[in-house]
């Protein structure tokens, strides 16, 4: 792909996002506002403003990434207008400073390259663990956590009499791929040795399996303290995912899955809300008023999608429980019906198979490992919450990465799209 | 580690594609459902045109329309109270509930409508057109009169309803403009279908059932049985004839003879002698115990089980008459003998012939399906000639219609208020077009009070026909 090309594309998601926007605001009150060519314009800059960044501090890299991120990230952002423009506004702004962040990245790694990360792992180990705590912070100091619709994942900065809230765990998830990458890198030999046997199965020194454990442990005490399911599984799910490309055992694939079945019967009947969960996953009818609410209203919300959808301002997404955030998915599906919902998964399909591409053809294990772990955090994110919010699993409160409402987690999957950037400059260097 | 890499990617595109493969699932199935769940709002607000279109029977009398202020009006009264219901503040029943969102404009304001009419299709409001026929459902409801009862009437070839009808009935008109309460308890009685939710026992009408169990064990229409003038039942009281009398001659009579004149004495020791396994097991054949899947929804007619039966000979007899726990619908009754009309299978019953748009596009057209095969091919033909005995020389002599041969049987039920009159009839035998079951509570014989009316129903569709 050429790069005009590229600049096409991304001016084509630009303009979908200023038209969507505009018909947004033409269907509530009859006039095209300043928000339309604001929207055009946000995403101009953004990615317009990435590609720059990426041509002068990764020239080598895939062509292929910022296009089907732009596209999704103008989806995402018509229906967060359409469900509440306050929220459009302040997306807008977010993801400005998303790509100002990824720009960022892209210029500290321009001179001394990905080693650099390598060098700092145990800093960026520390730095996930304290984000993945903060939210556990009292309440009351200036920075505190906040417990949200249930779960304690999030932490309030005060100032003054404002506040603002973020997940911390969405950078904490960039990060723990950072120190993973690099510490499996370095200590794969190890882990993929199998030296002792049963039979004909080969298993490794009970202490190999040390990492499972600590990460399984670290999953559950998110579980436990900030009854987040969704970050718990993404991140034991990523965890042993990579651990798996590293030594390429399918040893760690069965452990790991033993642990999160027994896991998963633990938390069902040591946690009401994981077993709620799952009641309103099976049965989300049977308890309408309550905890099948927001699943229910969702299959009512895809009943009313067809083929193209109700129309951009003409369903009614904002019946749906975290119609911005979680369910954005179905609301998108809602209104631009099951065409967009088609494409917009192949885009996902187009970003994940480039992210492996990257991978695949890394300089090395370390590079390769970033890569591979980035690509499978943004692949298992949307797999969990696409198939939550159309029953195909139980429902995990998680946003869908470049779609939904929500700063932390445009600014992670942004930070995301510059490192697998840089991954693929150094590819040839 | 890179030979690992790409199974790990194919398996997560595998998984976006499953996602895309289910997304599509639940636009290509589930969706009506969800769509039409009550609880989805979605509905209420979605047209802006909250016009209906008409119901209207096969040979065109519309029998639903909207007003000139929008409200529901109901040109043919009371005929069509049961199957077509009512729309209006107090609720909705019937067809009225059932196609409500299909008689709605299908202009939503969507993409998908908007493409559809660019296309040149027409958006509004479209027609729900019934099996029905006018001319025969006036019959049955002349037939009725002021009696409390039911008829209906399907083509057996099909299961296209002809004819529905159940009395005391109501004016939808009034239950619109509210003088007629569908709360009040004074008004519970007229709102009973009585086709399809009235479940009483079925009578003589049940020796069908039997004879088609003792034919299938071996019994032929000749074979000849003992005319006694009573049967007593192992562990049981004695079972009489009508007349407490023997029924014909008091030496023997065949199993032909023993339907003709509806011989108690000889069904009751058939029953038993055939076995209570056989007896239920040619009546859950006959779809007894199986829910029926109907427009309006019907209730299940229930024979009890076959242990029951052989701890208890006697209930095992008196059931063979189609007393005791026996209990079926009209409708139920009527699909039996369209049945025999049509080599033992039953089609599945619809009063919806088509739904159409207002340019003439069929939106929705039901095609028949079998329901079920309720007899044995082999004994159909034994039946029928049996049956065409009961109206030529028998039981249901008054079923008879001039020009036909009719096959039909005759039942007189216990009930509280005086006997209920039964019929079941299917007609012409050589090439069966109707099948017709007659209820009338309380109304004495099934002979002379039930069969007439089959026969009106029977000739107003004959003639309708030719």
């Amino acid at each position: 792909m050429t790069e005009r090309a590229e600049v096409m594309l991304i001016a084509v998601a630009a303009a979908m996002a200023g038209i969507g926007v505009g018909i947004v605001t033409y269907a509530d009150d009859g006039t095209i506002t300043i928000d339309a060519f604001a929207a055009l314009a946000a995403h101009l800059a953004a990615f317009w403003g990435l590609l720059a960044a990426i041509r002068r501090w990764a020239p080598d890299a895939s062509r292929l990434l910022l296009a089907p991120v732009a596209l999704i990230t103008a989806l995402g952002a018509i229906e967060v207008f359409r469900i509440d423009p306050d929220l459009g506004r302040l997306q807008r702004w977010w993801l400005l400073l998303g790509a100002v962040i990824a720009m960022a990245v892209l210029a500290l790694l321009a001179n001394r390259g990905l080693e650099v990360l390598r060098r700092y792992r145990y800093l960026f180990l520390a730095g996930a663990l304290g984000l993945l705590l903060l939210p556990l912070l009292p309440s009351g100091w200036p920075l505190g956590g906040a417990t949200i619709n249930g779960s304690r994942l999030w932490v309030r900065l005060h100032l003054g009499d404002r506040s603002l809230s973020f997940q911390p765990g969405e950078g904490a998830k960039v990060l723990l791929v950072v120190f993973l990458a690099s510490y499996l890198a370095d200590t794969w030999r190890g882990l993929a040795a199998m030296p002792r046997s049963l039979g004909p199965l080969r298993l490794p020194e009970p202490r190999q399996l040390l990492p499972v454990l600590i990460a399984f442990g670290v999953s559950l005490m998110v579980l436990a303290y900030q009854r987040d399911l969704g970050a718990s599984l993404l991140l034991f799910v990523v965890f042993m995912l990579m651990l798996f490309v590293a030594t390429a055992r399918p040893t760690y694939l069965v452990a790991g899955g033993l642990l999160a079945v027994g896991g998963a019967f633990g938390a069902m009947s040591a946690f009401d809300h994981v077993a709620l969960r799952v009641s309103a996953w099976l049965h989300p009818f049977s308890d309408f008023a309550g905890s099948g609410y927001q699943v229910a209203q969702g299959m009512f919300a895809l009943s009313y999608a067809g083929v193209f959808g109700s129309g951009i301002g003409n369903g009614a997404p904002y019946l749906i429980p975290a119609a911005a955030t979680d369910y954005i998915y179905v609301a998108i599906v809602e209104e631009m019906g099951l065409a967009t919902g088609l494409a917009m998964l192949a885009a996902y399909a187009l970003v994940v198979s480039v992210g492996f591409g990257i991978a695949v053809r890394a300089a090395d294990r370390f590079r390769s490992l970033l890569a591979a772990g980035l690509t499978i955090t943004l692949a298992v994110q949307t797999l969990l919450i696409v198939g939550g919010v159309t029953r195909l699993l139980p429902l995990t409160g998680i946003t869908l990465p470049f779609a939904s409402y929500g700063g932390s987690s445009l600014l992670a999957n942004m930070t995301i799209v510059a490192l697998l950037a840089r991954v693929s400059h150094e590819e040839r260097s | 580690m890179k030979n690992v890499l790409r199974p790990v990617a194919f398996t997560l595109l595998g998984l976006i594609g499953l996602s895309a493969v289910w997304l599509t699932g639940i636009q290509a199935t589930a969706g009506s459902d969800y769509r039409d769940d009550p609880r989805n709002v979605r509905a209420a607000q979605a047209p802006a045109d909250s016009s209906r279109g008409r119901i209207l029977t096969a040979d065109g009398v519309v029998v639903a329309e909207d007003g000139p202020d929008g409200e529901r009006i109901y040109p043919e009264g009371a005929r069509y109270a049961h199957i077509v219901g009512y729309d209006a503040a107090a609720g909705r029943t019937g067809i009225e509930l059932t196609r409500y969102a299909a008689m709605r404009s299908r202009d939503d304001g969507s993409i998908t409508a908007w493409l559809l009419s660019s296309m040149g299709a027409d958006l509004g409001p479209p027609d729900v057109h019934l099996t029905i026929v006018d001319a025969v459902q006036k019959a049955a409801v002349a037939g009725l009169g002021s009696q409390t009862g039911a008829v209906v009437a399907i083509d057996p070839r099909t299961g296209a309803v002809l004819a529905y009808v159940s009395t005391p009935g109501f004016d939808p008109n009034d239950v619109v403009g509210g003088s007629f309460d569908p709360t009040d308890d004074a008004s519970q009685n007229a709102l009973i279908d009585r086709v399809a939710d009235r479940l009483l026992p079925p009578g003589s009408t049940f020796k069908v059932i039997v004879s088609a169990a003792a034919l299938v064990a071996g019994i032929t229409p000749d074979t000849a049985f003992d005319d006694a003038t009573e049967y007593v039942p192992p562990d049981g009281i004695a079972i009489h004839n009508a007349g407490d009398d023997d029924c014909i001659t008091g030496s023997t009579l065949t199993l032909t003879d023993a339907l003709v004149v509806s011989c108690n004495v000889v069904f009751a020791r058939l029953a038993v002698d055939t076995g209570a396994r056989a007896i239920v097991s040619a009546a859950e054949q006959a779809w007894f115990n199986h829910p029926l899947p109907w427009e309006t929804g019907a209730a299940k007619s229930s024979i009890p089980t076959a242990a029951s039966f052989e701890a208890d000979p006697a209930a095992l007899a008196q059931s063979g008459l189609g007393e005791r726990d026996v209990r079926a619908t009209p409708l139920l009754m009527a699909l039996i003998a369209s049945a025999l009309g049509d080599d033992g299978v039953a089609m599945k019953p619809f009063v919806v012939d088509s739904v159409v748009a207002p340019d003439g596009e069929a939106i929705e057209v039901t095609s028949p399906e079998t329901l079920t095969r309720m007899f044995p091919s082999a004994v159909v033909e034994d039946l029928l000639a049996m049956m065409t005995q009961v109206v030529e020389r028998g039981t249901g002599r008054s079923g008879a219609v001039q020009g036909i041969t009719v096959a039909g049987k005759t039942g007189t039920a216990e009930g509280a208020g005086g006997p209920h009159a039964w019929f079941i009839a299917v007609a012409p035998v050589e090439n069966p077009t109707i099948a017709v079951a007659v209820l009338v509570e309380g109304g004495g014989a099934g002979g002379s009070v039930a069969a007439p009316i089959a026969a009106r129903v029977m000739e107003a569709w004959l003639n309708f026909e030719s």
